[in-house]
């Protein structure tokens, strides 16, 4: 079975313990505004085009698709988007068995919405647990909780995204209503797994949301730790690559504005931790 | 009264030539007894362990310029054009040397002399080893004499701890760890600046301090380390001055104590930029201490070298030491690594693997200057292999001219460098009645090669193998004509090569493999090999800044390289060829088989400062280590780097007066680099 990859990061730690390979997966059934990975929304493959390294050679005679993108020598043409069997991909993890051994780390799915692609990540998943290696699913909760009954006998953890409580917050910042969502972390919760919430903290977008999550949160069990996340705007470039509309919020995240989300998470026991700092 | 500079340097002049004397060594002890006799002291007001003095390059001067002699005929000789288009280099090496401290400390400078008496006493019949004997004597007495003027004059100067300390040092052995410091000092003066033997390792503190530091409270204990940090940091000497922790005894038990605990706390409280510190790791080394030595390393303090106990030993024993010798090994320098009882030289001989590769593609000619250098050939490979077969023999024949060169340069020892102090202190020496360099009288008379541009040389492989073997984009010729004309008009094949082309870093088993391929060519035609000293060659694998020096007389090479640009980093990755991170640069790293780079192989890991910050951060670095040395990696170190910082301090150096990078075997102040290597630096860090 094939899987549309946008990208691996090897030797990752921001996506769970120790080190990781984040393996990320294209297609997102979200559109949030701030989303730093653009090229991972589309459940196609894409073109992008960056303007500023391309040194006018001639070599794609002015046509950007995924033949030029493999022979561009400036990297100016980048295919976002590569088939892999589940084989090959358990190839490329393994390489880091001894890495993930030393550090209690493992694989991380992400995307986009890693869980979209089901049966390849279940697939994978099934290969992985064989062979040792732990597995975290980093996703955004918005898929049929059959899906989650598929993939939990193989997840170690969940790195979960909670972006809002308020339906219509929500519905604003990611075009979607978050009932399902917030329904399937309860029964993932309910179902003794352990979890890992993310929360993007967007000044002037969701920030209002800290107090409902704390309390949303806090009548939850298994929740291991909730991460206080910097928005940033480093993705703009992607979006003008990939002639997407940038939707990036033109605010910023500053360190004590997560500090004070930070407090006020942990003022409902929760186990919060600024994603800026020491974790 | 003391001489001025210019009497000293007058004097010198005079024993260039041996000054009458039957031969060198008479003349060197001459020398040496004067300089001790006569130099001026002084102490600077910080010090508090010695005085300084003031004729530190004397000896060394005495020695360059008899040296320079023969370097100069075999510079004229077939082999010079080699040497000038800096295919190879080979030199003596008067700088890579320790002593063997394990008597030195204990027995401190009058028990040395002592040990060296009762030698003379057992060998009264052998009329050549009573000569070495008298000599060694003769300067270790006028040694005492020395140390005893130095605590007059600190007397007089109203030091009075330091006074007391070097009158009881004048005649006896370290009675505590203020003395037992000092020894290490004294002896580090008398060897670096009147023996002129550059010595390169202060030995393993922690076992070597630890019997007299149990003896101090704990408050005084960590005062006195911190000042003797701070005083040798002060000496300002080139490529730092180390010193080990760690290791593991003959049982293998690992040597770390409560003293090393409390040197890694002295060494970050005391910001020093000149202390370098070889951690020896083993297996069983408490992770709480690789945790803390980490932690130092991330707050900005990473003059600490990461080395393989087991590796280093597993490297020696194959060289044929004994296991005894292997274990109680030393490192000195950046991480070149010997026996007990051995004379490692371990900076000899420098070899341009590239330039294997230019004359195996150019018929044996240089392609900048056309002169031939390696050996002719058709310039017709149908295959890879064949082409592979060809470097091979061309990589071959220039191992064969760098010994040649080192041994050329390494037979005039005798005529070139007596060394009485460091003799006095080995076993071996003392035993055979020989001194070590002018009659190689130690039990191990090493010398070395190292490797210079494993990377670039592999890149190279790999894309002559894809492009014109595999991928059929070009013919060889044509690429060699492109490579000769330094890849003009040819840019965005240059960058496709550079950009999208498989090397060595990336964890590609294909690539990978020329690497050892490399090693293990280069170890057969080396390690082991006879040397004229009655010792052997040993294969070491790093090329540290030579590599800029190698690479300005380099052409360009198949991976993308210009004409002229630094070939690549110790046994590493080419910079901005580890696309896939950290991991599987050590994954590639570890391919080679480090068992035969006795002389080190060493990795250097460049880490941004948010990969490595928090719990997770730490756990990063050490299991990237612990992974490292479980694949059978040798040394490695790590600099973290913060492309924010060091831009801002590029332009505001103003601001970041103690910011420090590693070079390569040593850290530097980031302010006196170069602007290149400032660029470099920058890019590496946003990589």
């Amino acid at each position: 079975m094939k899987g549309l990859v946008s990208g691996i990061k090897r030797m990752e730690i921001h996506d769970g313990d120790g080190l990781r390979t984040t393996v990320f997966l294209k297609g997102c059934p979200l559109k949030c505004l701030w989303c730093h990975n653009p090229e991972s929304i589309s459940f196609e493959k894409q073109i992008g085009f960056y303007e500023n390294k391309c040194m006018h050679c001639g070599i794609c005679g002015g046509i950007k698709n995924e033949k030029t993108a493999e022979t561009c020598p400036a990297e100016a043409i980048v295919l976002y988007g590569k088939e892999y069997t589940t084989d090959e991909l358990l190839d490329i993890i393994m390489q880091d068995e001894n890495f993930f051994k030393n550090s209690g780390g493992g694989v991380t799915f992400s995307g986009g919405e890693c869980l979209m692609q089901t049966d390849f990540v279940t697939e994978l998943a099934t290969k992985l647990t064989k062979n040792g290696i732990s597995i975290y699913i980093d996703t955004c909760g918005f898929v049929k909780y059959e899906v989650f009954e598929r993939i939990i006998p193989y997840t170690d953890k969940f790195l979960y995204d909670i972006k809002a409580i308020d339906s219509d917050v929500h519905k604003k910042c990611t075009g979607q209503d978050n009932k399902l969502i917030l329904d399937n972390l309860k029964r993932l919760s309910e179902n003794d797994c352990k979890i890992e919430i993310r929360y993007p903290l967007v000044k002037g977008y969701n920030d209002g949301e800290c107090d409902k999550i704390g309390a949303f949160l806090s009548n939850l069990k298994g929740i291991t730790k909730i991460k206080v996340l910097q928005y940033h705007s480093y993705a703009a470039s992607r979006y003008k690559a990939l002639n997407m509309e940038n939707t990036l919020p033109d605010t910023e995240t500053t360190f004590s504005d997560i500090e004070n989300a930070v407090r006020t998470l942990k003022s409902y026991g929760l186990n919060a931790v600024n994603g800026m700092a020491d974790d | 009264m003391s001489l001025t500079n210019e009497e000293i340097l007058q004097y010198a002049e005079k024993y260039i030539e041996t000054n009458g004397e039957a031969d060198v060594s008479d003349a060197d002890c001459d020398t040496i007894e004067y300089l001790l006799e006569n130099c001026e002291i002084t102490i600077p007001t910080g010090n508090r362990f010695f005085v300084n003095v003031n004729c530190k390059n004397i000896r060394s001067h005495i020695i360059n310029k008899r040296g320079r002699k023969y370097h100069d005929e075999i510079k004229n000789s077939p082999l010079g054009a080699g040497i000038a288009n800096r295919t190879y280099t080979g030199f003596y090496d008067f700088g890579h040397t320790t002593t063997e401290w394990n008597s030195v400390i204990p027995l401190g400078i009058s028990g040395l002399k002592k040990r060296i008496t009762e030698y003379a006493d057992k060998n009264k019949a052998d009329e050549k080893k009573q000569k070495f004997y008298s000599q060694l004597i003769r300067v270790y007495d006028a040694s005492l004499k020395f140390i005893k003027r130095s605590a007059d004059i600190a007397k007089s100067q109203g030091k009075y701890e330091m006074a007391e300390g070097l009158f009881n040092l004048s005649e006896n052995a370290p009675s505590n760890l203020f003395e037992a410091m000092q020894t290490s000092i004294i002896y580090y003066t008398l060897q670096q600046f009147f023996d002129g033997t550059i010595l390169r390792t202060l030995g393993r503190l922690d076992s070597l301090f630890y019997p007299f530091f149990i003896r101090e409270d704990e408050k005084t204990a960590e005062k006195l380390m911190l000042d003797f940090l701070k005083e040798i940091d002060s000496w300002n000497v080139q490529s730092n001055i180390p010193f080990a922790i760690g290791g593991t005894d003959q049982k293998g038990n690992c040597l770390i104590n409560k003293l090393s605990y409390t040197i890694l706390d002295v060494y970050e409280k005391a910001q020093t930029s000149n202390v370098k510190i070889h951690l020896l790791c083993s297996d069983n080394m408490p992770s709480d201490f690789i945790e803390k030595a980490f932690i130092s390393v991330r707050n900005g303090n990473n003059s600490i070298v990461f080395m393989s106990d087991k590796k280093i030993i597993e490297s020696l024993e194959k060289l044929g030491e004994e296991k005894e010798d292997a274990v109680d090994y030393h490192v000195v320098g950046c991480y070149e690594c010997g026996g007990n009882g051995e004379i490692t030289c371990s900076c000899n001989g420098k070899l341009n693997i590239p330039k294997a590769l230019e004359y195996a593609l150019n018929g044996g000619r240089d392609m900048i200057t056309n002169e031939l250098i390696g050996l002719e050939n058709s310039g017709i490979f149908n295959t890879f292999e064949d082409l592979y077969c060809e470097f091979e023999r061309q990589l071959v024949h220039l191992c064969n001219c760098v010994m040649k060169v080192t041994d050329l340069h390494e037979m005039h020892y005798g005529k070139i460098h007596f060394a009485p102090i460091i003799s006095g202190t080995y076993t071996s020496a003392l035993e055979n009645g020989r001194d070590i360099y002018c009659d190689y009288g130690a039990k191990y008379n090493d010398s070395s090669v190292n490797g210079l541009g494993i990377a670039t040389a592999v890149d190279s492989l790999a894309a002559i193998r894809k492009a014109v073997f595999e991928d059929k984009i070009l013919t060889l010729d044509e690429f060699v004509e492109i490579l000769k004309s330094n890849w003009n008009g040819k840019e965005p094949l240059r960058l496709l090569i550079k950009n999208k082309f498989p090397k060595f870093g990336i964890g590609d088993e294909k690539t990978d493999a020329i690497a050892k391929s490399i090693v293990d060519t280069l170890s057969d035609a080396i390690s082991g090999k006879p040397n004229v000293k009655g010792g052997k060659y040993r294969l070491g694998m790093f090329s540290i800044n030579w590599r800029w020096e190698f690479g300005a007389r380099t052409a360009a090479s198949a991976d993308g390289r210009l004409s002229g640009e630094p070939i690549s980093q110790n046994t590493g990755a080419s910079f901005g060829a580890d696309k896939e991170g950290a991991t599987a640069h050590l994954i590639s790293a570890t391919t080679i088989d480090a068992s035969k780079t006795p002389n080190g192989a060493i990795v250097d890991l460049d880490l941004h400062s948010s990969a490595v910050r928090g719990k997770n951060g730490l756990n990063t670095l050490v299991s990237t280590l612990k992974t490292y040395f479980d694949m059978g990696g040798f040394a490695i170190h790590y600099n973290i780097l913060d492309t924010e910082v060091l831009k801002d301090a590029k332009i505001n150096p103003e601001k970041y007066p103690n910011l420090q990078v590693r070079l390569c075997g040593w850290n530097v102040l980031f302010s006196s680099l170069s602007e290149k290597e400032k660029d470099e630096f920058i890019m590496r860090s946003m990589r």
